[in-house]
């Protein structure tokens, strides 16, 4: 019906027909709703599209993204081209965030309940606030505060550090498969405190020993990129072989994968070191430090050739000595060795990143391109103090097994109820605690244990930085900014409710950030404050003539980086290598119809804290095509032996439990592994997480590596049993009927040129 | 609107030396085309929709063995098989080397389907439903299909569209690799690809970065070559072999 809403108007006040008009011929609600354009923010026009640089919060890479929004709400995710880290380029997780923000399942104001059960009641957050602040304030031992994060960097590092240092307690930081034992070897071969850069894109021959660089391994999205360029860059095409003891998805994209057995990996990197010393093909000064003066001779236990060797490992003499050659050869120059995952989860886990890193000692590849590159400290001198720098440190297994029973227990943006064994206690020590708070934007398993929860706003709705570890070879301050505002009124900042506690408990941690003066400050107050000491310096990628021109430029591009501000301190000279045979153990049944259990982070959902994403719970697991499901890998002749279906319900049983999931049969499988993914089994996490799948994490074995503590997470033995059950696995192979095309060869192979 | 001064002719180059099977530009392109949410149910159906998918395919057994992954979409033929099959005239070639899908004539007859030889067509069996919240998602420039309705890659078509608006309406000028990029006007796939396995361009611009890898791996003993090409559909998406270091020599261990 043709009627204006001035029309409407003009009848309803000039006659009295006007209320029959409103009854019997209503105007849209929405029409009435809208607002005139001169209230509107100045971005926000109707129809046309703004992009916005932030960071992405889903995993601990962070890339720069760049992110669509049309008329106040985000759209798309792209990677931003500026930033140092993915230059551009992105990943499945990092699309999905907008899922995490639109999420129907989140919580949309803090919620409380006396005690430990009953019903949450939704309460204000300034009511949340008071219940917080009462229960640090009512402390009597302040020491018994924990602080649970993820490993935390920047800013929020800083401001957590301050927090914890003038309240009291302390800071845990938790990680699924956390990498310890990785940051360990790194510090031990490189006296590096920061994880190095890998130079992937210039390496000509690229050895990796159980690391998925290409999938959940420290900086995926910045080593696929890499990884295009080493296979058809600019320059003669590299080789990449896979060290592995599971067929990983970048083992499906090496050259030539070596299946390795479990915890033979560091063994391996020894008899490759014992070839290119014992043939004079590396560097003699390393060669001699590392075997401190005595040459091959004192690696002698483990020649190719000693049977022992040959047991660990499951490699023949012959291709280690191939692949000692290869990756020496002055032709495949550069190359590189790079290590991490199931190699460094085992109770030799530390022997065996050491072995792994000190090769490229041998082959001189520090600081040459196609090599490893350090990283130079953060670009602000707060940032760079012992505590803050720990705060992204994860805690080792055995941390978390020993530490001290919390009373008041915080968690931010991780669910370890979930995420660690049960033989961590973690669970024990938050149903102990007298008043649990969680952060979390969704009931968790955490958060469903907690007294209160505040629910945070999304990291597209809020304020933070980062720097990035690994950082890309010179200091970088990526910025993250809400770009859009907060979707629900009722989410607050972490970094803001931090602040406030501060100033409600009286801590001066506002004069220690240099807030003083400032009655309420914010998370954006204290992230400007270091932004303004960037400005000063008046170097890297943004200068400026006033600050706000400055803080325009960071927030378009996302970032503050300096190319110039390389790391320039010269390695420590290599120390001299362990050369005791390593202790290589498994926990769990040996004997018939037992494996070990190679778990692993999926490349959709990782360590399972984005398993509430419909989208990434959708994305096939790139070598089994399995979806929204846990699933375990059984090889193909192993399973024709033992009548093993595609789909039969396994019961897998570790001495700690056992669980259930289908079979995935397929020839890729060491036979004498299983694997399976982490991730699932969510008893509360939203409608696209919960009951779907198992928690692999639970039946693993409480077995660490002997130097670190950190958990083994792959020396655990299980125990397969056939249930007789069977299921239609839900699977994305098979969504189109295949069709004989052996004429038409899909994926046809050339030889390199 | 297009702008006739200009023929396009799109496509791709897909280089699956590089491709990892990382599932990048899958969710990309659902997030930029309001592809309903693929549930377990419809998987177990079978019926779940990825205009672009990564196979695998397996070669050799334990020890010796090979997982090969390629993306597959809608190759955009010159000689459709898709298109003369369907009785209202949904499916067409236009103008610019694309082959689109018009939902509004669609019908439903799914031929189009049967008659693809790529499998890269797929039919809306159910409403796409999407919780209240999530569908602040979705994007505004394209279409959400209804139940009965085939749909297919577009190449995103209403990035290339306003590409069109932008730069040759607007700005003048001709559409090159930069512009496109620097617009954010390339498919979804193509820019979040990690390892620049996707390249997209257009064929008719010989600057292009796809007409110069045509040129380049489009020769004897080059690495370029169509899907299934003996069908004589012509696609406007090509590939690049897959490189082995071990084609030549067998099974040998070691290169």
């Amino acid at each position: 019906m043709g009627i204006t809403r001035r029309q409407f108007l003009r009848w309803s006040g000039a006659s009295a027909v006007g209320a029959v008009v409103f009854n019997g011929c209503r105007i849209p609600e929405e029409e009435l709703q809208v607002e005139s354009p001169v209230d509107l923010p100045e971005d926000l026009v109707t129809g046309i599209d703004n992009w916005y640089a932030t960071i992405c919060r889903q995993d601990q890479e962070s890339c720069g993204i760049i992110v669509r929004v049309v008329e106040g709400r985000a759209k798309k995710v792209e990677g931003n081209p500026d930033y140092p880290i993915n230059r551009g380029k992105h990943n499945a997780r990092s699309e999905a965030g907008l899922q995490s923000l639109y999420h129907p399942d989140r919580i949309t104001e803090p919620l409380f309940r006396e005690g430990s059960s009953g019903e949450f009641t939704p309460i204000s957050w300034a009511e949340a606030h008071g219940k917080i602040a009462d229960s640090l304030r009512n402390l009597p031992d302040k020491n018994r505060f924990l602080l649970v994060t993820q490993p935390l960097r920047g800013h929020m590092a800083l401001l957590a550090s301050e927090f914890v240092k003038s309240y009291g307690g302390k800071h845990m930081a938790f990680e699924t498969l956390e990498q310890v034992t990785l940051r360990r070897a790194i510090k031990d071969v490189f006296g590096q405190d920061r994880l190095p850069d890998f130079d992937i894109e210039h390496s000509k021959y690229l050895l990796s020993f159980g690391a998925d660089f290409l999938s959940t391994w420290l900086s995926p999205v910045k080593y696929s990129r890499g990884y295009g360029e080493l296979r058809q860059g600019a320059g003669k095409r590299g080789v990449h072989v896979q060290v592995d003891s599971r067929f990983s998805m970048t083992a499906a994209n090496a050259d030539e994968w070596v299946p390795v057995k479990p915890g033979g990996e560091g063994v391996l990197a020894m008899s490759m070191m014992h070839v290119i010393i014992r043939e004079g093909l590396g560097d003699r000064v390393a060669a001699n430090a590392l075997t401190g003066g005595n040459g091959y001779m004192a690696l002698d236990a483990f020649r190719p050739n000693n049977s022992e060797v040959r047991d660990a490992t499951g490699v023949d003499a012959s291709r280690i000595e191939g692949l000692a050659h290869a990756f020496a050869d002055p032709a495949n120059q550069p190359s590189l060795a790079i290590g991490g995952g199931s190699a460094g989860a085992h109770t030799s886990g530390l022997f065996n990143l050491r072995a792994i890193y000190s090769l490229n000692l041998l082959v001189n590849n520090v600081s040459q391109p196609g090599g490893i590159f350090f990283n130079p400290a953060p670009p602000l001198e707060e940032l760079d103090s012992r505590e803050v720098l720990d705060m992204g440190v994860p805690a080792s297994f055995r941390d978390w097994k020993e530490m001290d029973r919390p009373q008041v227990l915080m968690v931010r943006g991780v669910n370890p109820v979930h995420g660690l064994p049960p033989d961590a206690n973690f669970t024990t020590a938050v149903e102990n605690a007298d008043f649990v708070v969680s952060f979390s934007s969704f009931m968790d398993e955490t958060a469903a244990m907690a007294n209160l929860i505040m629910p945070e706003h999304t990291y597209l709705e809020d304020w933070g930085d980062d720097v990035p570890d690994p950082g890309p070879r010179y200091q970088t301050l990526g910025l993250q900014q809400p770009v859009v505002r907060p979707f629900y009124p009722g989410t607050g900042s972490f970094g803001d409710e931090m602040l406030a506690l501060g100033k409600e408990l009286g801590l001066n941690i506002n004069d220690s950030l240099g807030l003083s003066g400032n009655d309420s400050p914010t998370f954006q107050d204290l992230l400007k404050k270091g932004a303004e000491k960037l400005w000063m310096e008046n170097r890297g990628s943004v200068k400026a003539a006033t600050f706000d021109g400055f803080w325009n430029g960071i927030l378009q591009r996302g970032g503050w980086w300096d190319t110039e501000s390389t790391d320039k301190t010269s390695p420590a000279a290599p120390s001299i290598l362990s050369m005791a045979w390593p202790n290589i153990a498994f926990q769990g049944p040996t004997g018939d119809d037992t494996y070990n259990l190679i778990p692993f982070l999926s490349n959709s959902i990782a360590d399972g804290n984005l398993a509430h994403l419909p989208w990434l719970q959708a994305a096939p697991d790139p070598v089994t095509s399995m979806v929204w499901h846990t699933w375990v890998e059984i090889n193909t002749k192993t399973a024709e032996e033992k009548g093993i279906r595609v789909g039969d319900m396994m019961e897998i049983t570790s001495p700690n439990g056992t669980v259930k999931a289908p079979a995935y049969v397929h020839p890729a499988v060491p036979p004498w592994t299983v694997s399976m993914p982490i991730g699932q089994g969510h008893t509360t996490f939203g409608r696209y997480a919960e009951g779907v799948g198992v928690n692999t994490l639970s039946i693993l074995a409480p077995i660490t590596d002997v130097d670190t503590n950190a958990l083994a997470w792959a020396a655990t033995r299980v125990r397969i049993r056939n249930t007789g059950e069977h299921i239609d696995i839900p699977r994305f192979e098979g969504n189109v009927p295949a069709f004989e095309a052996e004429e038409g060869r899909i994926i046809k192979i050339a030889s390199p040129r | 609107m297009v702008n006739e001064r200009v023929n396009h002719k799109w496509g791709m180059v897909v280089d699956i030396d590089r491709c990892t099977g990382c599932q990048a530009c899958v969710v990309a392109c659902q997030a930029e085309n309001n592809i309903p949410l693929n549930t377990e149910a419809i998987f177990r159906q079978r019926r779940a929709i990825e205009w672009i998918h990564v196979e695998r395919y397996w070669e050799g057994e334990f020890p010796d063995v090979k997982a090969r992954f390629i993306p597959i979409l809608c190759q955009h033929c010159e000689n459709a098989p898709c298109e003369p099959v369907c009785p209202v005239y949904a499916t067409y070639h236009n103008n610019q080397g694309m082959n689109v899908q018009v939902y509004n004539r669609c019908v439903g007859t799914r031929y189009c389907a049967n008659n693809c030889s790529y499998q890269v067509r797929f039919f809306n069996y159910w409403e796409p439903v999407w919780p209240e919240t999530l569908k602040n998602q979705l994007n505004p420039d394209v279409t959400v299909r209804s139940r009965g309705i085939m749909e297919k890659c577009s190449f995103d078509i209403q990035r290339l569209r306003k590409a069109e608006h932008v730069i040759e309406g607007q700005r003048g000028e001709r559409i090159t690799d930069e512009n496109l990029r620097e617009g954010n006007f390339l498919p979804a796939c193509v820019q979040a690809c990690p390892t620049t396995t996707l390249v997209f361009g257009d064929f008719n611009d010989p600057e292009s970065q796809v007409s110069q890898m045509k040129e380049e791996h489009f020769v004897e003993g080059g690495r370029g070559y169509k899907l299934l090409e003996d069908l004589g559909t012509e696609p406007n998406v090509i590939y690049l072999k897959k490189v082995d270091i071990h084609a030549k020599t067998g099974v040998e261990t070691h290169a």
